[in-house]
């Protein structure tokens, strides 16, 4: 009970944060930080998968909402939550996840959420600029984009894990 | 039956992803201009309160810049005043100056901008309640802004010069020939101008003014200026223009209402 009342807090806190902090801040026009998919990438190891799925729609449906563009955040999420297990089965040590563990750097370290983040950021990236554009004309200069606001997203988050959700 | 029903229960994760995509799909495929600018209007009751809040404390950091924008301002207003002044006395009145004026500007505040997206919206914090009204024209001391797209009581909505909906008329000034200004999704500093045949002779540096065509803008409100030019498929040249407005810091923008627009429209209208 306390984990899901935990996760529909950070749901909301998360949206909020990127709607009114996070959509504000424009570097250059080129890079954006989205790091509402945090949510994705902190729920628990053991969500049922159909869970995390239809979060990974709700959330990208309010993010939709808020900034008017029906059906390309969502796109991106459920993607980033489909591909969030086998990410996981890859990245896993030897031993596995062990129970009452989260996916944080606090249990699993640095390196590892590193690698786990900045994955799920590149494909979430990469689906919601090219959704965006719709078309492969501009191609490099979108993969530029997710490039670099990949960066940007990736390192807010990691340093989020320092600041606001240690544990 | 029950191969179907084994074959459900295994890959169900596989079909629920892909009967999500699917509806994400189909709700991005079938986004209208008209949708988003429905969206957009929603979105903006809800949140409109709450970016004013925000938007507060946004504008605080911002006050010097404001100053010294609104000083420049001045002091070129005061220039023209001068001017036209020094013309009154002259006595040569001409009729316009005479008559009722034609338009009449409403100074607004952004208090929403997003200038990193595709699609972006300002909103600003003026409404009906103002006299702002849909398709009103809305313009910054730097320049062309954008159009009013909707309007409530206490806020409207702008669709900028850097939306991928945005298309707007405007001329080049040395020569005079009229073109349809759009913007390619690229850089925020930079909008396409097309439509202007290849005969016509450019060059880097001119500038771009609005035309006059629509009853939306008043003629020669700047624009930008001509960063690069190339022939497009042999007849009609693509140029690249450098906007005026710097849609990154923008902070006070004013409306443009027209008193002449109902009679020019109605007149259209008729003419049809």
């Amino acid at each position: 009970m306390y984990i899901i009342a935990r996760n529909i807090f950070r749901f909301v806190v998360l949206i909020l944060f990127q709607v009114l902090v996070m959509d504000n801040v424009m570097i250059n026009g080129y890079m954006i930080p989205y790091i509402y998919i945090l949510f994705i990438l902190l729920m628990p190891f053991e969500t049922p998968r159909w869970i995390q799925l239809i979060s990974g729609f709700l959330l990208g449906l309010v993010m939709d909402l808020f900034s008017g563009t029906l059906g390309m955040h969502t796109a991106a999420t459920v993607l980033a939550a489909f591909v969030r297990p086998y990410l996981l089965d890859l990245l896993a040590s030897r031993d596995g996840y062990e129970p009452e563990t989260f996916p944080r750097i606090h249990y699993y370290g640095f390196l590892w959420f590193l690698k786990y983040a900045a994955l799920i950021v590149v494909i979430h990236h990469l689906a919601l600029f090219y959704l965006e554009v719709f078309q492969l004309k501009h191609f490099f200069s979108t993969l530029l984009r997710v490039i670099l606001s990949s960066i940007l997203s990736t390192s807010t988050i990691v340093l989020s894990q320092y600041f606001v959700f240690r544990k | 039956m029950r191969t179907l029903l084994r074959f459900i229960q295994k890959y169900s994760n596989l079909l629920l992803f892909l009967i999500l995509e699917i509806i994400a799909i189909s709700l991005i495929a079938q986004n209208s201009s008209y949708q988003r600018s429905r969206l957009i209007r929603l979105n903006r009751q809800i949140t409109g309160f709450m970016y004013n809040r925000v938007d507060g404390a946004r504008e605080y950091f911002s006050l010097r810049e404001a100053n010294e924008q609104l000083i420049k301002e001045n002091t070129e207003l005061r220039n023209r005043l001068d001017l036209v002044s020094s013309r009154l006395d002259s006595s040569t009145v001409t009729s316009e100056l005479k008559g009722e004026h034609r338009y009449y500007y409403v100074q607004s505040r952004i208090v929403r901008n997003s200038s990193n997206k595709q699609y972006n919206y300002l909103t600003l914090d003026k409404g009906k309640k103002d006299g702002v009204f849909r398709d009103m024209g809305v313009v910054s001391d730097q320049g062309l802004v954008g159009i009013i797209l909707e309007s409530s009581a206490n806020y409207s909505t702008v669709i900028p010069v850097i939306n991928r909906d945005f298309r707007l008329s405007a001329k080049i000034k040395s020569n005079n020939y009229a073109g349809i200004l759009q913007w390619n999704g690229l850089s925020p500093r930079h909008a396409m101008l097309s439509e202007i045949p290849f005969h016509v002779a450019l060059n880097e540096g001119d500038t771009i003014l609005t035309s006059g065509f629509s009853s939306i803008f008043p003629e020669g409100i700047e624009v930008g200026t001509i960063e690069s030019f190339h022939l497009e498929r042999g007849n009609f040249y693509d140029i690249r223009v450098e906007l005026f407005t710097n849609f990154q810091r923008l902070y006070h923008v004013n409306v443009i209402r027209n008193f002449r627009r109902e009679e020019q429209l109605d007149l259209e209208n008729q003419s049809r």
